[in-house]
């Protein structure tokens, strides 16, 4: 069976250290647009950690929440690309072709997670930054929308490595950047179609919960929230 | 050249063809140069990037799409003058109608512009046009931007056509009375036209089959370009009203759109004898209609979603009702409600200048109307931590105003080149009837009897 | 002679003309009636045959909508790529572009079609005089045979007041 590729984000485990967004800038060419433009609201974070404030001081709690590309598998933003710049590939997951992208941006709209980034200006890496490419992920130029695609360099490089051996894929053989990353382990990526892998456990896990489900995109993000805090007994 | 005994309306119409004043090069220079600046503009953002223009992360969509709209609404005004009223034959629409045909053509123009203009890639716009390509890949069809493609090239090419082949027989008047360059010109763009009456009935039966083709087009074009938000899950765009509410929106700036080019022309060609008050005061009451339809689409919208009271709704709700898009909320009722209602409700102000002034107040309204329902739903959307604000940079200014400057100097070009009022359309409403289906005692009160037809 | 024909300001006069050069021997084809603006409430307006061009503006909207139809449904089908969880023939999407496709092919076939049957584009015939669009109606017949050519003047100068041509 194809495989269905998948995450489960666990808030519980999350502390907000935001290592998954720089991994993942670092994996995936990301252009970091600089503070002016930053200040313009033209940041382009494929994966960002939002912080939610409650309460008053001292009473401040704040969560985090990693907000990624969900994967939708009724992703709203592939029906209103006109260049089908935007897709669904065999195994579920919403590609992105920056080559058939002309920018007419609907798609970053259509979006109700706001996962979309559009490349306002040709990317600058200044000297010596532009090392540290990763040659695996193309760069995208000006006027193309891009977006998490849960690595899907790493998803070839091992279905390749995985082919060549004559083997099946193991669960987590291979993990995108972010779930890489991550110092808690918050991240778990995985092919939701093995029963046997420890995202379609957790995805099925009694607190197991999708961003504005329901909305109808299904996606295949799945986030286990936090479990609320007990003071320990002193009794 | 001066055959007049017979034609003082001919004279009259044709005038503006062969004199030109010095105001006229004064004018279309002054607005050659804004569009001039709107072109440099437009080539700045080509050679630096869109990033040149205001649009950000949520906000992806700004005054490019605002302009689209407002554009294309505007050409709704040859549709509903010239298309309708001469399906019911009214009799008021024969010095309208080529005035309003104009505009649709010219706002189309200027409107199918602007998808282009704020694409990211603009240089590959023709990707949404269904070729057969080396890279074997054709549009989507499920797009709503392909829709706006097939739609507003439709109605282009009707409108172009339905303004077009009236223009046929004034051709041949003006063919007839020029010389030189003038009648070569003339000649070729009359296509030999001669008034046989098997010509005339082709082309009456033509225009009439056009007109009800073209209701429909301009129905559906307004409806797919109000689809580009209503098909997306962003609040307060999925809305079903968003068809009927976009289509009414549009007749009622092209309305406005057309009493304002009237009265313009009226002054600049010395049209009083043809284009009376009375026509003023009759789109002035279609303006009123039409103003009254606006507003109860927009409390029927706006009174169901507060009533519903979704959060993610109400968020922009109150962003436009209180928040930071208050003023411009507000003043878009007092220009597109308030305005008009006083005015155009009151015979003694429905006068020329009052339609002109209610006219003015509806294009602005309706402007901040198109910016309203774009920049608010997409500054809030459903996730808070993503929520944003927009502000238009120079560029997207400089080519708004390069657009409504474009839009005067085709307008004035064309009313240098082509009579503005569609001469023959005037005659067959000045026809008198046949002496058998007169009725009168007397022979010569039959003979002067000019009963105005429709 | 090339042409005969008289130029009248009165519509009633032209009926009168075209019903005396009737009766004059000259066949109803010959009749030519020319003025700058259609006249419809008289005979002289009504003497072609009927038009087809509703029926071909019909033809045209079906042709229309045939082309959308496969057209959509042609290209939806050589690259099935999957988006939004639609179909990949998407009914609902493709009608919005076969309608647009049908009243495409409606206004086109109507425009052609009126051209063709309307001789247009043409060069000016020897028949037409440019106090036509000066307001002045013509009648008259083109090639007139030599013998019915006197009672054709006299049915022209009879009818009212109008200026008698002829072309030669």
């Amino acid at each position: 069976m194809a495989a269905r590729w998948g995450m489960v984000v666990d808030l519980d485990r999350c502390t907000g250290c935001e290592a998954c967004v720089t991994a993942c800038h670092a994996e995936n060419n990301i252009p970091t647009v600089g503070a002016l433009e930053a200040s313009r609201g033209r940041a382009m974070h494929w994966l960002r950690v939002e912080r939610y404030w409650e309460g008053d001081y001292p009473d401040v709690r704040v969560k985090f929440r990693p907000v990624l590309c969900q994967q939708c598998d009724n992703a709203p933003c592939e029906a209103v690309c006109p260049t089908y710049a935007s897709h669904q590939n065999e195994e579920g997951l919403n590609a992105q072709v920056y080559n058939r992208c002309i920018g007419t941006r609907y798609c970053a709209n259509a979006c109700m997670y706001n996962v979309r980034f559009f490349n306002f200006f040709n990317p600058q890496w200044e000297k010596p930054l532009n090392l540290q490419l990763n040659p695996d992920v193309s760069v995208r130029s000006v006027g193309v929308m891009e977006k998490c695609t849960f690595c899907v360099q790493r998803i070839k490089a091992a279905k390749t490595a995985a082919r060549a051996e004559d083997r099946e894929l193991k669960d987590g053989e291979f993990q995108p950047a972010c779930a890489q990353a991550c110092p808690a382990g918050a991240m778990i990526f995985g092919d939701l179609n093995d029963h046997e892998s420890r995202v379609a456990r957790l995805s099925h896990s009694p607190r197991a919960t999708k961003l504005l489900e329901d909305l109808g995109a299904e996606p295949k993000v799945t986030y286990l929230p936090r479990q609320p805090w007990h003071e320990p007994d002193t009794q | 050249m001066s055959r007049t005994r017979n034609n003082p309306m001919a004279d009259d119409l044709v005038r503006p063809l062969f004199n030109t004043s010095v105001w006229f090069y004064g004018a279309a220079l002054l607005l050659a140069t804004i569009v001039g600046c709107g072109a440099a503009a437009w080539a700045y953002q080509l050679w630096f990037g869109i990033g040149v223009a205001g649009i950000n992360w949520p906000v992806f969509w700004g005054f490019f799409l605002t302009n689209f709209v407002f554009w294309i609404g505007i050409s709704h005004a040859g549709t509903l003058i010239s298309a309708i009223l001469r399906l019911v034959n009214a009799r008021w629409r024969r010095p309208v109608t080529r005035c309003a045909e104009v505009i649709t053509v010219f706002a189309l123009m200027i409107g199918a512009m602007f998808p282009i203009i704020h694409l990211g890639r603009p240089w590959l716009f023709f990707w949404l046009a269904p070729y057969p390509s080396a890279r074997e890949i054709w549009p989507n069809f499920r797009s709503p931007l392909v829709w706006d493609f097939f739609a507003i090239n439709t109605y282009l090419t009707g409108s172009v056509l339905f303004l077009l082949l009236p223009m046929i027989p004034d051709f041949a008047l003006v063919r007839d009375r020029s010389t030189g360059w003038r009648k070569r010109v003339y000649g070729m763009l009359a296509l030999g036209w001669q008034g046989t009456t098997k010509q005339w009935h082709r082309l009456e039966s033509g225009m009439q089959i056009m007109a009800i083709a073209i209701i429909p087009v301009a129905v559906s074009v307004h409806t797919i370009v109000s689809f580009d938000f209503s098909m997306a899950t962003v609040p307060m765009w999925h809305s079903t009203i968003f068809g009927p509410y976009f289509v009414a929106g549009a007749i009622f700036s092209g309305i406005a759109a057309l009493i304002i080019a009237m009265a313009v022309l009226r002054r600049a060609l010395h049209l009083e004898a043809y284009l009376h008050p009375v026509h003023f005061e009759n789109l002035g009451k279609l303006l009123l209609l039409m103003s009254l339809l606006w507003s109860y689409f927009v409390f029927a919208e706006r009174i169901t979603v507060w009533y519903g009271n979704e959060p993610s709704e109400m968020a922009v709700f109150w962003a436009t009702q209180r928040g930071r898009y208050a003023p411009l909320y507000w003043t878009m009722v007092v220009c597109n409600f308030a305005i008009p209602f006083v005015i155009l409700s009151l015979k003694q102000l429905r006068t020329i200048p009052g339609t002109v002034v209610a006219s003015l107040a509806v294009v602005v309204g309706m402007w901040l109307e198109r910016f309203l329902i774009i920049i608010p739903s997409l500054a809030h959307k459903q996730l808070p931590y993503s929520w944003g604000s927009y502000s238009p940079r120079p560029t997207e200014i400089i080519i708004m105003i390069a657009t409504f400057a474009a839009m005067a100097l085709f307008y004035m070009l064309f009313s240098k080149f082509v009579p503005i009022i569609s001469i023959w359309e005037m005659k067959v409403g000045n026809q008198p009837h046949p002496a058998h289906l007169v009725e009168t005692e007397d022979e010569g009160e039959a003979a002067g009897l000019w009963r105005a037809r429709p | 002679m090339k042409a005969l024909y008289a130029l009248y300001t009165d519509p009633d006069a032209v009926q009168r003309a075209v019903d005396g050069l009737r009766s004059a021997g000259v066949a109803e084809r010959e009749i030519v009636v020319m003025s700058s603006e259609p006249f419809e409430e008289y005979e002289f307006s009504h003497r072609d045959s009927a038009t087809w061009l509703h029926w071909i503006a019909g033809l045209g909207g079906v042709l229309g909508l045939t082309a959308g139809y496969w057209l959509t449904r042609t290209t939806q089908m050589l690259w099935p790529l999957k988006t939004s969880g639609m179909p990949i023939v998407s009914p609902w999407p493709n009608l919005i572009v076969i309608f647009e496709m049908t009243m495409l092919g409606a206004i086109l076939a109507t425009v052609v079609t009126l051209l063709i049957t309307a001789k247009l584009p043409s060069r000016l015939p020897h028949l037409y005089d440019p106090e036509v669009t000066n307001g002045y109606i013509l009648v008259g017949v083109q090639q007139p045979s030599a013998d019915l050519a006197p009672r054709m003047m006299a049915a022209l100068e009879s009818a009212g007041q109008g200026r008698v041509k002829s072309v030669e």
